[in-house]
């Protein structure tokens, strides 16, 4: 730990008490927020894990089944069937703060139906593909919101851990590690000045006896 | 507040038609390179609602991204495109299947928030 750059005067000591000070709450302040988002974070990347894994799984039996239509269809066939879609699908974002992170919330908007074209050219395994892919959308949206609280909430913890570490095993011990080098060389001044009166004193002492 | 958000989709044709149905607005790119351009684009776009206040919010609040193409797209832009509240961009799987990209991600978090991945399988 490096002692900071001052002068040992009791101006810096006082200055430096006070510093010390506010670090301390600083940290605490900070550590409880770092609790805070831990909770929520621990929270949230749970859920994110088992949710990806269920999004994963139920994306891979949805583009099976597409893969089944298209290789019913001829390619054109397919692309002008799917070129206009009716659906339209808007989202409704709301934010939460969290420990002062604001993270959103999804809310799906939904209109129109996924089935819009002609079933003459059509295969009926395009509609089950396109159906499975409605029931794993929902699921992907969701996804979607808790990855994005989860990273904003990473991004948060990162910062405030550097903060706290930052306080705690840099600042504040530097603090105080000046402030004992202050005093210290407080009182070693002190000690010298009442030691110079004493000599003072007893050579004006021996002066007058003689 | 007009509070509506779009949802886009990058990757190759074969993966994103089935998407377009749904509605949701598709956008193609065969690379990563092609990948992060679009990327960076439809970051860009955004909605005025109120043209006397003249706030601008972003179009997408969501952008999926095929797998592949994910993993190839340097830290730096994915840093850039994704320090923003809005718009969440994530992974999904190519019709391939997974490559476990997405868990790979969530650990990344965790290592980021907790300083070490505490849940990552041994």
């Amino acid at each position: 730990m490096a002692k900071l750059n001052v002068k040992p005067t009791r101006m810096e000591l006082l200055n430096l008490k006070r510093r010390l000070k506010s670090a301390n709450r600083g940290h605490k302040l900070l550590k409880d927020k770092q609790d805070g988002l831990m909770q929520k974070f621990m929270e949230i990347i749970r859920e994110a894990k088992t949710m990806r894994r269920e999004v994963e799984s139920k994306l891979g039996g949805a583009f099976k089944n597409f893969m089944f239509a298209s290789s019913m269809m001829h390619p054109a066939m397919l692309e002008t069937a799917l070129l206009y879609p009716s659906a339209t699908t808007e989202l409704e974002v709301e934010t939460k703060n969290v420990m002062s992170v604001h993270i959103p919330y999804f809310k799906i908007k939904q209109e129109g139906d996924i089935l819009n074209y002609g079933y003459l050219q059509t295969s009926a395994e395009l509609d089950t593909a396109l159906k499975s892919f409605q029931d794993v959308f929902l699921l992907l949206i969701k996804l979607a919101e808790i990855e994005k609280q989860a990273e904003r909430l990473a991004v948060e913890l990162e910062t405030t851990r550097r903060r706290v570490n930052a306080l705690e095993y840099k600042m504040i011990p530097d603090i105080k590690e000046t402030l004992k080098f202050i005093s210290m060389k407080l009182a070693e001044q002190e000690r010298s000045t009442i030691v110079g009166v004493m000599a003072i004193k007893a050579m004006i002492e021996a002066q007058e006896e003689a | 507040m007009n509070n509506k958000f779009k949802i886009a989709i990058v990757g190759n044709k074969d993966s994103i038609l089935g998407f377009k149905a749904l509605g949701l607005d598709t956008y193609n790119a065969n690379d990563a390179t092609e990948a992060t351009a679009v990327l960076y684009e439809i970051k860009k776009k955004e909605v005025v609602d109120d043209e006397r206040l003249g706030e601008a919010r972003p179009a997408y609040a969501v952008i999926f991204i095929i797998e592949d193409l994910a993993m190839k797209i340097s830290e730096e832009d994915y840093k850039n495109l994704s320090e923003d509240a809005l718009p969440a961009i994530v992974p999904v799987p190519s019709p391939k299947g997974t490559s476990g990209y997405g868990l790979k991600r969530i650990g990344k978090m965790v290592e980021r928030a907790v300083g070490s991945d505490i849940f990552g399988d041994k």
